[in-house]
């Protein structure tokens, strides 16, 4: 793995960010509808809270103007 | 399949990690989502499926609930990665979105089956390819604090305020010659991507490319050359290299979801 770091390094970044993980794993990759009901719509919304711990105060606000546009939440 | 279900199996799905053309047994040294079952290949309709059981309750009935639980999530989406990532390590993968979760390998099946002619398409895009996630962070102009507010809640207003007022961040003509450079490196690029973190201070520019692994090269002068040129001015995040998550099609479904 020491090439992969190569690169990375480059930026001053020695380890990969718990944001860019999330930022890669959700809301990405091939959806197949499993058998079972997977509330993929239900994924957005998470991105609201997520912010709110993982980014700056900044972001929060930027969320809560979004959070006071009608029905937002209730329909992505 | 033995016959007769074990009433411990009943409560275990099956989650799916990615898709490759070929593999067999287990990732070795690597555990699933739940920290507990090992990483399996299950032939799946020509295909291969890389999946390990997990718990229905916590995996599939909850999931949703769960994903605003921000520790689980925070652990669940890393092993995730890990499993992905340590699958990927030696071949191409379609990385699965985070949660798919099938009730039995039948069902699994089934669904790879419908869904082949897509996912061979997809394989043979990302063949020999790696993600590379890319972030340009520029010069950010300080909100004016609230001076006199008389509420935190009246501060936030008004700083929430002051933020809207912020020039619009789109990228200027340095940014899209950078991007430009980029894109002749990449077999793909998807700007843009990355809803998490969009939302991060001073960030000017945000993209995911797919690149070719023998064009890492490339990649590193062309940060190397960019990283020079805006000394003091810009910054460059470079993350990677990642499964190719953002260069997998999405069902006709999800699309019309999104829009």
């Amino acid at each position: 793995m020491a090439d992969n770091n190569l690169l990375a390094g480059l930026s001053g970044q020695d380890e990969v960010s718990l944001l860019d993980i999330l930022d890669h794993v959700l809301n990405a990759g091939v959806v197949i509808h499993g058998s079972l009901v997977i509330s993929l719509a239900g994924v957005d919304l998470v991105y609201v809270g997520l912010n709110v711990v993982l980014t700056s105060v900044e972001t929060a606000l930027r969320h809560m103007r979004l959070e006071q546009l009608p029905d937002r939440a209730g329909r992505p | 399949m033995a016959t007769g279900v074990k009433s411990r199996d009943r409560n275990r799905v099956l989650y799916l990690y990615g898709i490759t053309r070929e593999g067999e047994g287990a990732v070795p040294g690597i555990t699933g989502v739940d920290a507990a079952a090992s990483v399996e290949a299950l032939p799946c309709a020509g295909l291969v499926c890389w999946t390990s059981r997990v718990d229905k309750i916590e995996f599939a009935e909850n999931l949703a609930r769960n994903m605003e639980n921000l520790e689980w999530l925070a652990e669940v989406s890393v092993r995730h990665q890990q499993a992905v990532a340590a699958i990927a390590n030696s071949r191409d993968i379609l990385p699965a979105r985070f949660g798919t979760v099938f009730r039995t390998p039948a069902s699994l099946t089934a669904d790879v089956q419908k869904n082949k002619a897509l996912l061979v398409h997809d394989l043979k895009r990302i063949s020999g390819c790696e993600e590379w996630g890319v972030k340009v962070f520029g010069p950010q102009a300080q909100p004016q604090v609230a001076a006199g507010a008389k509420s935190g809640r009246d501060y936030l207003q008004a700083k929430a305020a002051a933020l809207l007022a912020e020039a619009p961040r789109t990228a200027d003509a340095e940014v899209q010659r950078f991007v430009r450079a980029l894109e002749g490196v990449a077999v793909e690029a998807a700007a843009g991507a990355g809803a998490v973190s969009r939302g991060q201070r001073g960030l000017h520019w945000q993209g995911s490319l797919l690149v070719k692994r023998s064009q890492r090269g490339k990649l590193q002068q062309l940060m190397a050359r960019f990283s020079r040129d805006w000394e003091g001015k810009r910054r460059i995040e470079l993350s990677g290299p990642w499964p190719p998550y953002s260069f997998v099609s999405r069902t006709q479904k999800e699309e019309a979801g999104r829009a």
